[in-house]
């Protein structure tokens, strides 16, 4: 019963759903402290993406397999749409190489959540998304640093056109947005729903699994389990798409953060 | 009258934070998806603005989603 952990005190016979005991655990940080199962899984998407870019793309030839062109419309869905289409085609080829490892990343992270035994999203963890998000922060201060020096700072505070009367409100809501606001929604959005899908599916599945395993126990009861497996199994279709549209969706924000901060007249 | 209600009360505010950012994602895509009728040969355009738009909208919702765990 090691798969029932998140719910080790689920009663059958008088509970409807099994819930988890501790929530405090997804707020640990993975970096400090010992090597343990985020960590591992961390690596593993690491060697995971290096993989599928070496083996995929390694040699070039006129018939490529059906693996190295499915890897190639990958990484050029990442160029064309979001690095050129959002960033431009001089400067986002700069940024292509940090938001395609991003995003592979990501994905690579996210599809943990609907592998089976796996099923744990890395990204569950509020100490990846926060360290990603703080690393797109540097990256786009530092980007709009290098493009407009110290102008950037002025942009920053007041968008172009911005009446005198209205400087100190819009300078004040604008540096709390992008400077502080950004990261952490950025950062939240990644875990939140990382953790709401990881939540929805353990509890449904696992209730499942508890009340249709203890039937001899619990009797015609157990028949409440046979809903709640299948509508595990709808969530755990949704979750698929939700798993890549978040990695997406990350660096769609982090290449429009990169672009606001090197073209301050959009 | 409060005193009486049984259970975190947090859950009465994830769910008062989930109704602006449930009507706003409705207005997005509704008319995201007007965009893309009217004008197909800009659908890219409309999707990628889209996505934009929601995920905009959905933090105020994830805001109040990790004030409950750290409230409740």
């Amino acid at each position: 019963m090691d798969v029932i952990l998140a719910a080790a005190s689920c009663d059958p016979a008088t509970d409807i759903i099994c819930v988890p005991e501790n929530v405090n655990e997804l707020f640990e940080l993975p970096f400090v402290g010992a090597f343990n199962r985020t960590i591992l899984l961390m690596l593993l998407a690491a060697v995971i993406v290096v993989a599928l870019l070496y083996f995929g793309l390694h040699k070039r030839s006129i018939m490529p397999t059906k693996f190295g062109t499915a890897i190639e419309s990958l990484v050029t869905f990442v160029r064309d749409d979001i690095a050129i289409g959002i960033i431009g085609p001089n400067d986002g080829l700069k940024y292509f190489p940090y938001l395609l490892s991003l995003f592979l990343f990501l994905l690579v992270g996210n599809l943990f959540e609907i592998t089976p035994f796996v099923n744990f999203p890395i990204a569950s963890r509020i100490g990846i998304p926060i360290f990603l998000a703080l690393l797109t922060w540097v990256i786009f201060v530092v980007a709009g640093l290098r493009k407009q020096g110290l102008a950037y700072i002025g942009h920053l505070l007041w968008p172009p056109g911005v009446p005198i009367a209205l400087k100190p409100l819009v300078g004040l809501i604008e540096f709390v947005s992008t400077l502080f606001l950004r990261p952490i929604t950025l950062a939240v959005r990644l875990f939140a729903n990382m953790v709401a899908g990881h939540l929805m599916l353990t509890l449904l599945l696992v209730s499942g699994v508890v009340f249709v395993s203890n039937v001899g126990n619990i009797g015609a009861r157990a028949i409440i389990g046979i809903p709640w497996f299948v509508f595990g199994l709808g969530i755990f279709l949704f979750e698929i798409v939700v798993a890549v549209l978040q990695a997406y969706i990350f660096t769609l924000l982090s290449a429009v953060y990169v672009q606001t901060s090197i073209h301050p007249e959009h | 009258m409060i005193e009486q209600l049984a259970g975190p009360i947090a859950l009465v505010g994830y769910g008062l934070a989930a109704i602006g950012p449930g009507i706003g994602i409705g207005i997005v895509v509704g008319n995201a998806i007007q965009a893309m009728v009217r004008q197909p040969e800009m659908a890219g355009v409309a999707r990628t603005t889209m996505f934009l738009g929601i995920a905009f909208t959905e933090a105020l919702a994830l805001i109040g989603f990790v004030l409950f765990f750290i409230a409740g």
